[in-house]
């Protein structure tokens, strides 16, 4: 990130994180040095916020979007567009098909749905529950007869003229997509398709254009209403976001660049803008994170990774284990249960913007669950917070500089921060507002360290065996704090955690996965042609996955020759509750011995995430789902390899000192300019090293060493 | 602890305040000055002067009567009940659905219950005809005297505010 050198750059890769507040761009050149651009979001016409941020970061190497664009190879988006939409209910007029009788099941929605998304007090606190209107009113929603049953057979053969009608009056009401989601389709699709088929025949004669999707056709996998939810997304909200990304990418063509961009999607892959499947791009951007943590794992030999962000609303954790993400198969996203693959990861609702109060009838000091997000705290008057934030709690302590957060594009006043924590929180607990701000920190700091130790901990593993990767605006801010004391290997602050999200983004595979449901039982003692005929029916399920993946770059222009596939399998022993997602050591499999070949790979892999002694084959084995992956060669970041020059930091990255407390002592806090430190320098706590989008402090009894791909290393004495 | 405006505790009265409030207000400690705002707002609403102590129902309150002071029960329309110590149901009208009949006006056959197990008693103010309540009770059972609020302590201990004047029945 050297501003002084030459202007001759060839910028390769972006990443793009549009998120509700900021839109943050971070370019990648030939040489793997980078830059991050931030700008305010601009939801109504979101290109505007993204060419603004890239001119913002490509200042930095005194280039503009004219030079910079034309060289670039790829581009990776990813936004929060399509989730407002949804939460919004700002979609496309969509009608649905069901069974007859079966017409109120999506209004009704699952129980857990009125409470999603809610903190643990009001989970159990019914009064607050709601159910959101459904995505498809009652009056949009048609049901056809038929009925498969659950071993996928015909049990009421479908009456064709129901479907006739149905689609007849979807069309009259004006519909502008209309999607299929029969009972067990999954298992037997043969008469949803034959549904589309005729509504896709109505549609036709209409003269209108509609979209029809039918749930078999992407998301052929257990639980109505999850696969209901997704399907109807991919017609509601999905349609639309088509339409704003292409947008974006026009937007940057017309400034030069020359490829599609690719939309991060939950399954941390990329996929086009043209996918069939876009549903799937809902949420990304905190997923970049975890793709960017891998990516740098893999490339630098970082096996276990605990992923821990910090931003302003919440603390998300994700493991990386053994090289691996995990995989949930039923997510939930905008109070909807889906059937999306999505990267695991585990929130909490506290950040740098949680509110801080008391509780009138203990006095305890509470953090959130509510937060000021991008309006920060009291401390910005222009924000128009009254509620001390846990960022006040930073400026009060020293720990952020007022005039120079978000690189000085927002104004921070120390004073009204010191007021408001006096009055609010340090007057009715007889403490100094310094003692208060920092009870307020510790109490985040700790609450943060036991949710993260939890989770290791709950998944058993033991800290000492990962590494904590800490990015996002306040995760260096913090990263002291939440690691203190429990022992992992090493803790890695990049310097370019603010733009994190946004590199592990421009870091994905360009990938497609389709997922299919499956239902193989066989005992640990199956003759060889019970084994042999699951194998058979594993692979006719890839072999239909593989035609969906195909397609899906067909699309793209790429053929299937360019298609790296990697199947994979969900597996479990029989009778127990969760599987486990697997890749195929073989790419087809069709006799007995290549199920054992799949059984062999599954034991390993559980006594890799479990432990081999917790293996229960006695009842043996289930196949619970199919899953194929395709994916082809794209550039990526390269990951900057630099030349360590000394322990002492230059004279010029010094840039004066700072009053710093931190328990109950004030004391002169060293300040740093993060760009201006070189590979191999130590810097000693007390110290804060601040950057333009983030802050790092490394507190007295701490000390930083950056190596030289331009990650910090904090180590406790 | 949040604040709310006038408008926003009126909009919880009339049931149109938004979900994110709501919820904010559910689940956040309780505003102190709530309990003020929201009896003054019923206060300018009602047709008359005496003073509200506490809401019993949607329409139905305790008031201090300004010249005697008695604390009564009091319907929206302006009809005392009794004394607040009483219980205002045997003041009111009844109507007792307790035949098969009367209970399917209710719900359809078959859905109702059955009326030698169950009945329902609607209350209904005498002057103005609005229904304050309804129970169902076993055929046998008493009236039910169901809100026996410690009014004193919940002025003193819970609000911190002076407790109205009281003049014995």
């Amino acid at each position: 990130m050297d501003t002084h050198t030459r202007n001759v750059r060839n910028v390769q890769v972006l990443g793009i994180d549009a998120g509700g507040t900021m839109t943050d761009t971070f370019f990648v050149d030939a040489d793997g040095d980078f830059v991050v651009g931030k700008a305010q979001s601009t939801p109504q016409n979101e290109s505007i916020g993204l060419l603004e941020s890239s001119e913002e970061g490509l200042a930095n190497w005194n280039l503009s979007l004219d030079e910079a664009l034309p060289s670039l190879l790829t581009g990776v988006y990813s936004g929060t567009a399509m989730l407002n939409r949804v939460v919004q209910r700002k979609g496309l007029k969509c009608g649905l098909i069901v069974n007859a009788g079966m017409e109120d099941f999506h209004r009704m929605g699952r129980a857990v749905q009125s409470h999603l998304g809610y903190s643990y007090p009001d989970r159990i606190h019914l009064n607050t529950h709601r159910y959101d209107p459904p995505l498809v009113p009652k009056h949009l929603t048609r049901g056809v007869v038929e009925r498969t049953d659950m071993q996928g057979m015909s049990v009421i053969p479908l009456r064709e003229d129901t479907a006739r009608a149905a689609a007849a009056d979807l069309i009259k009401a004006g519909v502008e997509s209309i999607v299929i989601s029969l009972l067990h389709s999954y298992k037997d699709p043969t008469n949803e398709r034959r549904v589309r088929d005729i509504v896709l025949e109505a549609v036709k004669e209409s003269g209108k254009a509609i979209v029809v999707f039918a749930s078999a056709d992407y998301y052929p996998v257990r639980k109505e209403t999850h696969r209901t939810n997704t399907t109807i997304l991919e017609g509601y909200a999905a349609e639309p976001s088509r339409q704003t990304l292409m947008t974006i990418s026009d937007a940057f063509k017309g400034r030069g660049t020359k490829f599609d961009f690719r939309v991060m999607a939950t399954h941390g892959g990329t996929i086009s803008w043209k996918a069939k499947e876009l549903a799937r791009t809902i949420v990304s951007g905190p997923i970049g994170g975890v793709i960017g943590a891998k990516y740098l794992g893999a490339t630098l030999g970082y096996k276990n990774i605990a992923c821990s962000d910090i931003g302003g609303t919440s603390f998300d954790v994700a493991l990386i284990t053994q090289g691996e993400l995990t995989i949930k198969n039923d997510p939930d996203m905008a109070r909807l249960v889906l059937s999306l693959p999505l990267v695991a990861m585990d929130s909490v609702g506290a950040g740098a913007g949680s509110f801080v109060r008391l509780d009138p009838y203990t006095n305890a000091i509470k953090l959130g669950p509510d937060s000021a997000g991008y309006r920060v705290g009291v401390c910005w008057e222009g924000g128009g917070i009254e509620t001390v934030t846990v960022s006040d709690c930073h400026v009060v302590l020293g720990y952020l500089n007022p005039d120079n957060f978000l690189g000085g594009q927002i104004k921070l006043d120390r004073q009204r921060a010191i007021d408001a924590i006096k009055t609010q929180i340090a007057d009715p607990l007889h403490l100094s507002v310094e003692d208060a701000a920092a009870g307020v920190i510790e109490l985040l700091d700790s609450d943060l360290r036991n949710y993260l130790r939890s989770m290791i901990s709950g998944k058993g593993y033991g800290p000492e065996n990962f590494v904590c990767f800490s990015y996002g605006g306040a995760g260096p801010v913090h990263a002291y704090g939440y690691t203190e004391g429990l022992g992992f290997e090493d803790v890695i602050v990049p310097a370019w955690a603010a733009g994190f999200s946004a590199f592990g983004c421009a870091a994905a595979d360009f990938e497609y996965r389709y997922d299919k449901s499956l239902d193989i039982n066989l005992a640990p003692d199956a003759p060889a042609e019970q084994r042999a005929e699951a194998a058979k029916v594993l692979q006719n399920a890839w072999a239909e996955l593989t035609k969906n993946v195909l397609e899906e770059f067909r699309l793209n222009g790429y053929d299937a020759d360019k298609v790296k596939l990697q199947p994979g399998y969900r597996m479990q022993y029989r009778g127990q509750l969760n599987d486990l997602e697997v890749e195929s050591p073989l790419a087809v499999v069709n006799e007995a011995a290549d199920w054992d070949r799949l059984v062999d790979a599954f034991n390993d892999t559980y006594a890799r995430v479990y432990a081999a002694s917790a293996r229960s084959p006695e009842l043996g084995y289930s196949v619970t789902g199919a899953i194929m992956r395709g994916a082809v060669p794209i550039p990526k970041p390269k990951i900057p390899k630099e030349a360590e020059v000394g322990r002492i930091p230059p004279s010029d990255a010094s840039i004066g000192t700072r009053k710093f407390y931190r328990k109950s002592g004030w004391m002169d806090a060293a300040l740093y300019k993060m760009e201006r430190l070189l590979p191999g320098n130590v810097v000693t706590g007390p110290a804060i090293i601040e950057s333009d989008a983030t802050t790092f402090v490394v507190p007295d009894g701490f000390e930083t060493f950056l190596d030289g791909h331009r990650l910090f290393h904090l180590r406790q004495f | 602890m949040p604040t709310y405006t006038r408008t926003k505790v009126a909009e919880l009265i009339d049931g149109t305040i938004d979900r994110e409030t709501l919820h904010e207000m559910l689940s956040a400690p309780k505003d102190l000055e709530r309990f003020v705002t929201y009896i003054d707002i019923l206060q300018e609403r009602m047709s008359w002067k005496d003073k509200i102590v506490l809401p019993y129902g949607p329409k139905l309150y305790c008031v201090q009567v300004a010249a005697t002071k008695q604390w009564t029960i009091r319907c929206e329309c302006g009809h005392d009940f009794c004394d607040q110590s009483e219980n205002w149901k045997l003041h009111a009208l009844i109507n007792v659905r307790d035949t098969q009949e009367k209970l399917e006006e209710v719900y359809p056959r078959l859905m109702a219950p059955t009326s030698t197990w169950q009945v329902y008693r609607e209350y209904f103010c005498p002057e103005c005809g609005t229904l304050h309540e309804v129970e169902a009770p076993t055929p046998w059972y008493p009236v039910i005297h169901d809100f026996e609020p410690d009014i004193e302590t919940f002025y003193r201990d819970w609000l911190s505010l002076p407790v109205p004047e009281r003049a014995a029945a």
